[in-house]
């Protein structure tokens, strides 16, 4: 027998904030981050337009972004500023 | 059991059972593996000389995992490396952790993207690359198995495992490994890395791309000839590059075709010019052929009708010479949504 190492090592520990989870959807603003890949926006807003029927939540801002980058400070502001609630996350 | 905080496994002295144990957990890139002993791993630390094996060297996403020198040597030596080629991985690292690589969107994407490492200045003899006849491969120990542990890097320790850390439809062989020295002999511009503004004995770059796209000229004597032909491989639609103006293509030339270029009087930059100038396409068909162009602002003012550059700059065309006798070059689109990074190689 011998004794080898596991190759992938720690994870960082450190970690990024997620936000709250949002439990009442009534009143609440809704975003859309469409990260511009193909049937991205049909899926995003189809999902938005579910939940303003089903929760009571209104669509309020829709943003895009390259699909291959992070989203702009000034994208990831506005969000934060203006709605509660952003969907995204489509990829083909 | 541990050491220096790494998780240490009990195998079968034995080859295939190393390889099996790695399987069963997802670790492997497929080929057979060096078992990584602590003695075998302690050696390749000695040759990076004193410094903290421990010390976090980056991060690397998607699964945040920390590349310390000792999980770095790790994967040296299930790739087969020897320690001299330490050093070039760990710089190696440093570069792709940078932000100007993006590499949260190299693993994510589903392009073939690989990366290409060029190995440049003193280190590369001293730890014996290739830059000759076959750098690109296969043959050779140090060009194969630093390529290949970059790629065991990211697949144990960034978490890019085809499917939830590495997203890309149809996979590379370049993912397998992509390694290659630079022939500064051979160069009549001098070397790469100084003309990037790094100046150190030893250096690597890495640059996120395509697999080689050959091109060949055995008759000519003029450099127009021979970059047309260059110019023609960079104008396809089906690179990620026709579509993002950022991109850069890197050329290898071959000794003889560069040597062409320079009996003309043709600096680097020349051949970056000219190829600026000669590899375009219809703006109009470019327009037909996406529906979504990451263009800058210029390029989306060209009028129909115009030739459109395939990057927005000469300077993301980056010329390099590798390679022996012969008239075959390449050059290497990228991925687009990447830059490539130069670095000097230290411990």
């Amino acid at each position: 027998m011998i004794e080898i190492y596991a190759p992938d090592g720690r994870v960082r520990t450190e970690r990024d904030d997620l936000a709250q989870p949002v439990l009442q959807l009534a009143g609440k603003r809704l975003g859309i981050l469409d990260n511009t890949k193909p049937n991205a926006g049909v899926l995003l807003h189809r999902m938005a337009e579910h939940l303003r029927e089903r929760g009571g939540s209104d669509l309020a801002v829709v943003e895009t972004k390259n699909a291959a980058l992070a989203a702009p400070d000034q994208v990831i502001g506005r969000l934060t500023k203006e709605v509660e609630l952003v969907l995204t996350g489509s990829a083909d | 059991m541990t050491s220096g905080g790494a998780e240490m496994l009990t195998v079968d002295d034995d080859p295939v059972a190393v390889m099996d144990a790695y399987a069963a957990r997802g670790w492997g890139d497929g080929l057979p593996l060096v078992p990584p002993t602590a003695g075998r791993v302690d050696a390749m630390l000695d040759a990076l000389g004193d410094v903290d094996p421990d010390e976090v060297i980056a991060a690397l996403p998607p699964r945040d995992g920390e590349a310390t020198r000792r999980m770095i040597a790790v994967n040296a030596v299930l790739a087969g490396c020897a320690p001299a080629q330490l050093p070039v991985l760990v710089s190696a690292v440093r570069a792709i952790a940078r932000d100007e690589t993006n590499l949260r969107g190299v693993n994510a994407t589903t392009h073939p993207v690989a990366p290409l490492l060029i190995v440049h200045g003193d280190i590369a003899a001293t730890a014996g690359f290739n830059c000759g006849l076959g750098a690109f491969g296969p043959g050779n120990r140090a060009n194969a198995t630093t390529g290949r542990a970059l790629r065991l890097i990211l697949l144990h320790i960034a978490g890019a495992h085809p499917g939830p850390g590495d997203a890309s439809t149809q996979g590379s062989p370049a993912k397998y490994g992509f390694c290659v020295a630079e022939n500064v002999d051979a160069s009549p511009w001098g070397g790469f890395a100084a003309s990037v503004g790094v100046e150190a004995d030893s250096a690597v770059t890495v640059h996120f791309g395509e697999g080689p796209h050959n091109f060949h000229d055995m008759e000519s004597q003029d450099p127009e000839r021979i970059l047309a032909k260059c110019a023609s491989a960079m104008t396809t639609t089906g690179q990620n590059n026709a579509c993002i103006s950022q991109g850069e293509y890197f050329v290898a030339l071959c000794p003889e075709h560069a040597m062409v270029c320079s009996d003309h009087g043709w600096s680097r930059a020349d051949v970056s010019g000219f190829l600026w100038e000669h590899a375009r396409m219809p703006v109009d068909e470019l327009r037909d052929a996406f529906d979504l162009l990451a263009w800058a602002d210029w390029m989306r003012d060209l009028p129909d009708g115009a030739m459109a550059p395939m990057t927005e700059s000469a300077a993301n065309i980056r010329v390099f010479v590798a390679g022996g006798a012969g008239k075959h070059s390449c050059v290497m689109p990228s991925w687009g949504m990447t830059r490539s990074v130069t670095v000097a190689v230290e411990p």
